[in-house]
């Protein structure tokens, strides 16, 4: 039995303190950043055990766990794997600003790599209009504006 | 079902107050590569469960060991998080081999205290509503602990401080502390204020870090190394998370994880049957506390223990050669590493701050504010 009455007071109490970070990208991070924001390329790290090319770059294989070290540079364009349309605002955690919904995330598995990037869509947000299957192009911002981390990607495009 | 487990092999990473070349995963393999390497065992044939120890706002991720498994061994296997401090690796790593299920276990302990800020990660500890929102942290905290300790037991100041004179100089000869020197009484109390009576040399400092270590059950420790060091016995308890729940002039958890720890390991005066002790000392006046609740003196006694020069490191009673936590050591992987430097004291492989002929090491390690919970893990040659 629960007994509610309309005049019992609950009080709920704030906290608004925010923890700070400033995460360590470390060695295989800090190429990739350096590679996205100087030149404009996308590099993938290979398992010298099952040969699989994996992205984000990082210090070992999971599957073998042997470390990796043969970086390999990946095309810009690749295939759309999977996506959604957003109807709700997400907040961009790089930028603290909210995308506007109604957009798209996107999966796009780059040409030369086993794993897709995920990112946003520069496409309408209708789902007669993607397709799984689509080929896509990265768009990076231009060079005065990236800092070095995965918003120097701007989007993907679709190659018509 | 196997009757012991013993420790075959321990890593640490060189602690420093910013490992700002290395990510958590980066750290992480730094010392799994090291005790893998050391013992010739793989992931894939050998290694058959891992623990890690983290602190998922330390760390800045919810579930914080979901970001390392493939380094540390769990992908598409098992893998176990523990958010207290490193000690207790060690006591869930053991009891896992005790009940026959796994052979041998990886255990690892990670944190980077240089990405976020102290106060902040400790004071999230506080319950929010009552206590939280004061500001309180485990300096705070501590210090609020460390004037009751002092105030019921008549503790002197300088006998505080002598406990960062003996681990600050015991740290220059650990080849991992990043704090250390030769400090004289004055110059402890002299050091800024953090929070009266607590001074910047007599808090552990910020540290970036990692501890890797592998647990095996007897038949297989005895394949690996001829010199494996057992666990012989472990103990584990908590106090009330309210401060104001406790008394803060002593620490009854320790003395029921000690208590426990030692009948299991059959110890029956920690003075004369053990060698050496490691203890998690954030903050100075704790080691004198944990002295009393590890039972190396009665009640009240730990400042006239200091006074002895007993637990010196040319003592009878040695605690702390590693220089503990005030020499550096992460938040989190304390325990590990106090672990890890019993292990090499057991094996004659301590170096400088080797303790002639140690046979049995006791470590304890703590987490939450004022030490809310321990974990003590006697160890042997034998
Ligand atoms: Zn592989």
């Amino acid at each position: 039995m629960s007994e509610q009455t309309v005049d019992q007071e609950y009080i709920h109490v704030p906290i608004l303190v925010d923890v700070p970070y400033r995460f360590d990208a470390g060695k295989y991070m800090t190429r990739f950043l350096v590679e996205l924001r100087d030149n404009e390329k996308i590099y993938g790290i290979k398992c010298p055990s099952c040969k699989r090319v994996m992205i984000p770059p990082r210090i070992v294989c999971a599957r073998c766990h042997v470390k990796c070290d043969e970086w390999v540079e990946l095309s810009n364009e690749g295939t759309l794997e999977a996506f959604t349309i957003m109807y709700f605002p997400m907040t961009d955690p790089t930028t603290g600003k909210p995308h506007d919904p109604p957009f798209s995330y996107g999966s796009v598995k780059l040409d030369g790599c086993d794993a897709p990037i995920d990112h946003m869509l520069n496409i309408e947000p209708d789902m007669s209009k993607i397709k799984v299957g689509m080929r896509f192009r990265v768009k990076f911002r231009p060079r005065e504006e990236r800092r070095g981390d995965l918003a120097d990607i701007e989007y993907f495009d679709p190659i018509e | 079902m196997t009757d012991r487990v013993a420790i075959v092999a321990a890593a640490k990473t060189g602690f420093s107050p910013s490992r700002s070349d290395a990510n958590y995963s980066e750290l992480a393999y730094e010392v799994i590569e090291k005790v893998l390497t050391e013992t010739g065992l793989t992931i894939g044939d050998d290694i058959d469960n891992s623990i890690s120890c983290s602190h998922d706002i330390w760390d800045g991720q919810t579930i914080s060991n979901i970001g390392i498994t493939d380094v540390i061994g769990g992908h598409l296997r098992n893998e176990e998080k523990m958010a207290m401090d490193g000690s207790t690796a060690v006591y869930y790593g053991t009891i896992a081999i005790l009940s026959g299920e796994y052979n041998l276990t990886l255990l690892l302990a990670h944190t980077k205290m240089s990405q976020t800020n102290r106060n902040i990660v400790n004071n999230d500890a506080f319950e929010p509503i009552f206590s939280r929102k004061l500001g309180l942290d485990y300096t705070s905290a501590g210090a609020l602990q460390a004037t009751r300790y002092m105030h019921v037991h008549g503790i002197q100041r300088d006998q505080v401080a002598k406990v960062a004179v003996k681990n600050l100089g015991n740290a220059s000869r650990n080849e991992t502390a990043h704090n250390f020197g030769f400090y004289s009484v004055e110059d402890i109390i002299e050091s800024p204020v953090l929070a009266t009576p607590i001074t910047q040399k007599e808090m552990a400092p910020d540290t970036d870090g990692a501890v890797a270590m592998i647990l095996a059950s007897e038949k297989a420790a005895k394949k690996i190394t001829k010199n494996p060091v057992w666990v012989n016995g472990i103990g584990s308890s908590y106090d009330a998370h309210y401060l104001g729940d406790r008394d803060l002039a002593m620490s009854r958890a320790l003395e029921q994880a000690a208590g426990r720890a030692y009948a299991m390991a059959g110890i029956k005066n920690p003075v004369k049957d053990v060698d050496v002790f490691e203890v998690g000392e954030e903050f100075a006046h704790q080691e004198l506390m944990w002295y009393e609740g590890l039972g190396l003196c009665e009640a009240g006694k730990g400042g006239e223990l200091i006074d002895s020069g007993r637990t010196l490191f040319e003592g009878d009673i040695p605690v702390n050669p590693s220089g503990g936590l005030l020499g550096g050591v992460p938040a989190n992987v304390a325990g590990l590493h106090s672990v890890a430097e019993a292990f090499l004291q057991l094996r004659g492989e301590a170096g400088r701050r080797q303790v002639k002929d140690a046979g049995v090491a006791v470590v304890q390690g703590q987490s939450g504010h004022c030490g809310q919970h321990h974990c003590v893990v006697v160890l042997g040659r034998d």
